[in-house]
Parts: C-alpha cells; structure tokens; sequence
C-alpha cells in the first residue's frame, strides 16, 4: 500500500521537477507510440475503407483474420519483427533493431489490426443509404468515401485512440524491438517493466500514472480538436 | 467532413520525425546485452557514463535476461554479450559465435531463507544444503520449498549445477518432483517475492538480493560458497560469423573494463547504494585457475 | 429522357421488378404509384443509376444507362435523387445543401450563392450556418431536396418525398416539384402510395403492381377507367360486386347481379363470372318514387350506415348486396336520409366497368376508352 501512496508522490515530483530522463521517456513514448497511430491510420483507413467497399470471395475471412489479430500478442508481435529486423534476419541490413524506427514498426504492426477492423466497423455503421445519397449527388467513388468516413470520423477517431492505447501501454514488443536501451529506446513501458523488476515500484507506479496522464492528454486533445472543427 | 490535407500535413511531419529518430544515433555506438541481473543493480549505467565522458562511443545497452541476450547475440543483433553463465559461455564459444572471451568479476549467489530456516541448513555447504532441501521438500514437510526461476537465466543455470552436483538429475529428479520446487520463469526480482510470500528459499544473485532486502523477509542462509561462485564476462562477437557486428570497439570497451579504471569502478560500485561492493573484479594470475578457469588479460 | 424496356430485377431470389416498360419525356412530371412492396423504390434506384437492372435496355438522357461505370457516372451526375428517409450528415446545413456542388468542384462564390437560393426555395432561408442534425424532420426532408436540386439536375427522382411530413412541409415540396418542372424543365419523376398527390402534380401516373406497370395514363382516366380489376381497387373504386354475364352486344353488356339486370358499358367481349365496379360518387340517391328517366340501373334499398368524410359522406345501401354511395352533407340533409330510410340508388353504364372474374388480376376485359 504504501508503495502506491508513494508512487503518487513520486509521480507528483517527477512532474513538478521535470525530471529530464522521466520528460525524455515520456515524450519519446509519445512521439513513438503517435507515430505508430498515425501510420496504422494511413494503411487502416484505406485498407478499411477498402475492405468496406469491395465485395470478394473471402471477404468474411479476411474480416475475421483482422479480427483474431485484435488479441495479437504483443510479444508475439515484438518477436515477429524482431525476427524481420534482426541482424540475421531479411531487414537486418536497414538497422532497425534497437531504434525508435524498429518499435515503431513493431507498434504499427500490433494496432493495425485494431485499427483497421474497427475502421471498417465505423463504416458500416454508416449504413447503405449515405453511399447511396453521396452517388446520387454525383459523388465519384473516391469522394463518396472521403464523406463517408467524415461522417465516420467519431467511430474512426475513437478506434485510433483505442490503437494508440494499445500502443502506449505494450511493454512486449517495445521491450524485444526496442531492448529498452536508455537514452535510445527507453519508454514508459519498459522502464516501468525495469523498475518493478529491480523492485523500484514506486518509480513504477510514478510512471504508470504519468503514462495515464499522457492518454489523457491525448484524449482531450482529441475532443477538443473535434469540438474545435465544429 | 474530415480536412484531409490537415491529415496529410501531420502524417509527413510525424514520418520526418521518425526518419530523424531513426537516423540520429550514427555516430560510433556499441551495442551490448546484458543479462538483467547486472543490469539490474545499476553497474551498467555507471559503466555508460563514465565510458562515454572518456570515449564518447555511446552504449546501447539491452538488458533481456540471459538466454534472451545470448540469443541476440547469437543473431548478430549485438556487438557484445555480457553474461554470467559458464556453461552456455563456453557453447557459445565453441560455436565460434564468439571471438573473444574475457571474464572481468565475481561475485556470489546466495541461497535465500525464511530467518527461522525451517530446513536447518545454514551450517552445510550449498550441496549439502540443497541435497537436504530436496529431501525435506521429497518427503511432503509442509514448511520446506524451493522457489526457481526456471527461466534458463544464469542464475538458474547455477541452481541447475548446484543440483547436479548434488547428484541429482535436475530434469527427472527435482523438475516435477513435487509441489515443493515452484518455478515462476519470471524475472530474479519478481522470483524473489513469490519467494517471500511463499516463505520459500531461493537462489538468487547478490545485487538483486541487495535491492529488494527492504522488501524482503527472507534472510541469506548461505552464502560465499565455493560452489555459488557468479562469474561475469564478456563475449566480443565474431564478425565473421555475423557481418556488420562492431567488434573494434567492443575490443576497446572489454579492454577498459579490465584496465585499472574500469576495476577502480567495479570495486567502488555498491558502496553508496548497497553499503557493500556488489563485485570484485578478476585478476590476472587469479583467474586462469579453478575455480574461475578463465582469461583475464587484455584482448592484443 | 428515359427510355426503359422490359426492365427486371431480381434480388436474392425475389423477383422485385418483371419487365418494366417506361418512357419519359422531357419537363414531365412523372408519378408511380403502387402499393409497398411493388418495387417502386427499386425502380427509381435502377433509374438513379444507383443500382444496376438484371435484365432490360435502359437509356437515359440519351445515353445508354446499362454499360460501362464511366458512363453511368456521367449520366448520374446529371440527375439527382430524393430519398424517402433522406440522410443528413453531421455537418452544417450549408456543407449538407453544398456537397453535390463540391463533388463537381464548382467555385466557391457560385457554390455560395445557389445554396442560398436553393434554400430560398425550399422555405429554409439564411439557415447555411444551423448544424443539419437539430433541423425539424420536415425541415431536413427540405434540406435534402434543396440539395438534391441546387446541382439543377435534368432529371429528380423523389421516393415518397412527402409520405413522413406535416402538411405545411408536404406542401412546399409538392410546390417546388411543378415550380422546377415549369420553370427549368426539370423532369420529375416521384413515387408515392397518395394517388390524390399524384393527380395533383403529375403529368402522368404509372401504377406498378408487381414489379411491372399496370396502367400509365393521366391521372383522371386511370380514377375512372382502371384498367384492371386490381388498379380499380388501387385506385379506390368503392363499389367492387360480383355479377354474371348474360349476353354481349355491341360494346354494351347485360349481368345479372344478385338476381338484378344491370347493364354496363364494356369495350371488351364479356363473358362467365366478373366483376363490375363503380366508385361512390358515380353513384346518385333518391327518395320516393322510382326515378322515370334514365339511367337503366336502378336499384331500391335500405340505408345501414353513415359515415362521415370530410364534407362528404359515405352510405351504404343494402339492396340484396351493398352499395356505396358518396353525397355531400348537404344533399344528404336535402334527402333528410337516415340509418334506416329506403332510397332509390342508380349508376349509369357508362360510369360501370367489367373486369374478369376468375383470379384477381388475369386478363383484362374492362373498358379501355369511352
């Protein structure tokens, strides 16, 4: 009990402070598991949008392979590109194992399952009749589900929020990609992975909660932004 | 509707940030796993930061638990290997993996008890007292269990040796061999507290011990044993089995880490946090015999 | 405009539409009635372009309508459509009425001043900034006609644009629809289940009855000369009687109807069991003696009900079989009529007509013209 009292105190002062490598984690966190959100938001959102619109043979399987991979692993996730990314391994050449570039793949490849699969479920919420109003006021393809996914853009914005909640708060596949190295590829995560193991668990409790308080942030920048664009 | 150029605009920024993320860390960096027990005391980071003041090579130190590390290593993910775990250490070697093998300090393992020692076993040698472990935990004494990593790390390799020694075979005599050997295949820190909420005895590495004994009920009940020795080294990789490993400055940052500064470091480290050195740096002339059995001498 | 042949479709197994046959003319306003489920919707869907017929020839202003998406796509952007539950996006009134003119990348000045008037003419003046969602349901239902017709389409499909609103709403739609054909020459085309809406707009009704037109005429001749048996009920022909035909000369045929001659005007050769049917109004009430001068069908019975209409009022006659009769309220006070009051109905032949008797629909034997 007293380590959680403690840990709120810790955080309180971590952040009053600005303590340096706290304030480098944390943004690095951010900036990686962003990034990550936005580049699983470039492939989902199309991929998705595209899985919404065409009709194929197999379509329902596609589906249900996205959605199986909602419970992806993230260790199973960080061991898959860790694999691609090794030295020995077919990317080994570019040098991503161990860079921020390497998680950020790792956490790209772990949402975007989420992301898309719940991109296409923002769609069809959608419902026929909005495609078809869209056509019938001469909307080409491309521009029919440019509206449509404005219309969507709530269901859509909530499932990259959820994607981006899964990337911050993975420690699996940041720890294996990124070997938590400090100063390079340290984040929330695997630093409060580190400071629980070495029994440091109010520092790990401190970061826990500043980790909450950036998705908080993210939040409320989200809603803002949505009440400002109205 | 959704400004898709604003979309646009943010998704171009936040790539340039990652290529620039990406790309930054080009100047001369050595890439190092380590086994998280020496990780864990803080030995590294000190290490990192007077290695770099004096060099300016910068570390890139992963901390992944042993059998991790030596797979990284084997992969060529890495530059260096730094472990504590005899006999993978020799594999390793003798798969050519490796190009150099020094071995740089010591230290011991202890074995962890409840204070009242319900086992009666701080008087006996770590393989007497294990042999009696196994046969109080074999005989159903609800007061007597052992808690094992069981993760392959070094420090379960040293356990796994201790029950060889004792003459057991560890797959068929201890593993399963009752409800009194717990493996967690956690971590040496989170080994320690199912430890201690199961009133358990435990093997475990000195610098972990020292950083929980806040927590921790349990008490040593053996240690500096001969036989719980913990010997840590150093393995350059072999670039000819792995391309693109650095094994110039790994060379330079093994040599430093044998000079007189880096032991000067490995004697001091501990005192401050631990009110006791955490290591003793192996010497030269020491270390060639048993029961080190190593090299210590500068790589030429 | 539109040239459709033998136009079907079938869905999942269904056939909805079988064999649609249609040609519109330019400026026309154009009504399909029918009841649900008689593939209105569906039609207008294939005619918006929005869904592909299974089989048929279908050209549209000129174009063939059945051929390639590029083509297709021309053609839709020169039409626009109405739906029934109109969909309203979650934007401002102004990027709602907008839309179709950005999809065509018109300028923005040009864009801002058709929304204006498009809006103007729907009855929502100065509403562009109001968010689109917390309209009133009749006003969104004008939202989106004013959005369907700021693009100035040649050709408006409504489906039942008037079936969910309140009077006044209802109103501004049916005025836009003959301002628009009248003043640009837009050609109309809208389904409805209010026949009485159709005869007030359209220059022509279309009554699908199972996926294919039963009758397509002016609104009048199809109220008073259904051509089936099941367009008379459609249409609301009150007085639907089975009867027998005894003989058939020269356009005009003899039935015995519950024991009773009638005669009734019938273009076609009539023959065994049949239907004949007259509407209410058709038919005139006296008291009294029995009329002297034509007409020849004249039947005597007892009033069993009274029911109010509007102005109008509805009774019913029993005289061996019922007969419904329409009068206003003021003659039926004139009659001094009451439940219980004997009363001379009579219906002229030529406002008779005969349709097959066997099964509901079959061939049609009714009259065709006067």
């Amino acid at each position: 009990m007293n380590e959680i009292v403690e840990g709120f105190i810790e955080a309180i002062r971590l952040i009053v402070t600005l303590d340096p490598e706290v304030l480098e984690i944390t943004v690095r966190s951010l900036v990686i598991s962003l990034i990550a959100t936005v580049l699983s938001a470039a492939v989902s959102i199309p991929l998705g949008s595209l899985l919404y619109l065409r009709e194929f043979p197999g379509k329902g399987a596609v589906i249900g392979v996205i959605q199986t991979l909602y419970s992806l692993p993230t260790v199973i996730a960080g061991l898959f590109i860790f694999l691609l990314l090794s030295n020995a391994g077919p990317f080994g050449f570019l040098r991503l194992l161990f860079t921020p570039a390497g998680m950020v793949i790792a956490q790209t490849v772990l949402i975007l399952p989420i992301t898309t699969g719940l991109t296409i479920a923002a769609l069809s919420g959608i419902g026929r009749e909005v495609r078809d109003t869209l056509l019938s006021l001469g909307a080409t393809e491309y521009q029919s589900i440019l509206a449509i996914l404005g219309e969507a853009r709530f269901a859509i914005c909530s499932a990259l929020l959820l994607g981006f909640g899964r990337a911050i708060s993975e420690v699996g596949a940041a720890m294996i990609v990124g070997g938590n190295i400090r100063g390079q590829t340290r984040i929330l995560t695997t630093a409060i992975s580190l400071e629980t193991s070495i029994g440091n668990f109010s520092l790990s409790i401190a970061l826990g909660i500043i980790l909450l308080l950036l998705a908080l942030g993210v939040n409320l920048s989200l809603a803002l932004l949505g009440r400002w664009h109205h | 509707m959704m400004k898709p150029k604003i979309v646009f605009l943010l998704l171009a920024c936040l790539v340039t940030a990652l290529l620039v993320s990406g790309c930054v860390q080009q100047k001369a960096a050595l890439r190092i796993a380590t086994t998280t027990s020496l990780y864990d005391t803080g030995l590294l980071e000190e290490i990192e930061r007077a290695y770099e003041e004096k060099t300016g090579t910068d570390l890139l130190i992963t901390s992944q638990g042993s059998g991790k590390a030596i797979e990284l290593a084997r992969r060529g993910d890495v530059d260096l290997l730094l472990i504590h775990s005899p006999p993978e250490e020799t594999a390793f070697m003798s798969a050519e993996d490796g190009l150099y093998h020094r071995c740089f300090a010591y230290n011991y393992f202890l074995l962890l008890g409840p204070p009242e020692d319900p086992a009666d076993i701080k008087n006996l040698t770590a393989i007497g007292a294990f042999a009696r472990l196994h046969q109080l935990g074999r005989s159903g004494n609800p007061d007597v269990r052992f808690v094992s990593r069981g993760d392959l790390s070094g420090t379960h390799h040293a356990e796994i040796r201790i029950w060889r020694s004792a003459g057991f075979n560890y797959t068929s005599d201890v593993q399963g061999s009752g409800r009194w050997y717990i493996e967690t295949g956690k971590g040496m820190g989170e080994s320690l507290q199912v430890a201690n909420e199961k009133d358990a005895y435990i093997l475990a590495d000195t610098g972990t011990y020292l950083a929980f004994r806040s927590k921790l009920r349990l008490v040593p009940v053996i240690a500096s044993d001969e036989e719980l020795l913990n010997r840590y080294s150093a393995i350059v990789i072999n670039p000819g089995r792995h391309q693109g490993t650095n094994d110039e400055d790994a060379k330079e940052f093994v040599n430093w880490l044998l000079s007189e500064e880096g032991k000067e470091i490995l004697t001091s480290f501990g005192g401050d946090a631990y009110g006791a050195p955490l290591f003793t740096p192996l010497e030269e002339g020491i270390c060639e015999s048993e029961p080190f059995s190593c090299t210590c001498s500068l790589i030429p | 405009m539109i040239r459709a042949s033998c136009i079907s479709k079938t869905y999942r197994g269904r056939t909805v539409l079988d064999g649609v046959d249609l040609s519109i003319e330019r400026g026309e306003i154009f009504c399909i009635v029918g009841p649900n489920g008689a593939g209105k919707t569906t039609l207008l869907r294939i005619l918006d372009l929005l869904d592909r017929p299974s089989y048929g020839l279908l050209q549209i202003l000129g174009e063939d309508a059945t051929g390639s998406e590029s083509v297709r796509f021309r053609i839709r952007r020169r039409m626009s459509m109405l739906f029934q539950r109109p969909v309203i996006f979650d934007t401002s009134v102004f990027d709602n009425v907008a839309c179709g003119l950005k999809f065509r990348k018109m300028g923005e000045d040009e864009v801002r001043g058709r929304v204006k008037s498009a809006l103007r003419e729907v009855g929502l003046p100065g509403l562009e900034r109001r968010r689109a969602k917390e309209l009133s349901g009749g006003e969104m239902q004008r939202l989106a006609l004013a959005r369907a017709l700021v693009i100035e389409p040649e050709i408006l499909f409504l489906d039942e644009p008037t079936t969910f609103l309140d009077p006044e709403s209802a109103n501004i739609v049916n005025d836009t629809m003959v301002r628009l054909s009248r003043d640009r020459g837009t050609t109309i085309l809208f389904t409805t289940h209010d026949l009485y809406e159709g005869e007030r707009i359209a220059d022509r009704i279309g009554v699908l009855m199972d996926g294919r037109f039963s009758q397509i005429s002016e609104a009048l001749e199809i109220l008073h000369h259904p051509a089936d048996l099941r367009v008379a009920k459609f249409v609301g022909f009150e007085n639907i009687l089975r009867a027998r035909c005894l003989s058939w000369e020269a356009g005009e045929a003899l039935l015995d109807l519950e024991g009773q001659k009638i005669y009734a005007i019938s273009g076609g050769r009539c023959d065994g069991d049949v239907f004949v049917c007259f509407r209410a109004e058709s038919v005139s009430v006296g008291v009294g003696e029995e009329p002297i001068a034509s007409p020849r069908n004249k039947f005597r019975g007892t009033v069993t009900r009274i029911s109010a209409f509007g102005p109008f009022v509805y009774i019913t006659i029993h005289c061996g079989f019922d007969i419904v009769a329409m009068l206003t309220r003021r003659a039926m006070d004139e009659l001094m009529l009451d439940l219980g009051s004997e009363v001379w109905a009579s219906v002229k032949a030529t406002s008779m007509r005969v349709f097959a008797g066997a099964g509901d629909a079959a061939k049609k034997t009714g009259t065709e013209k006067h």
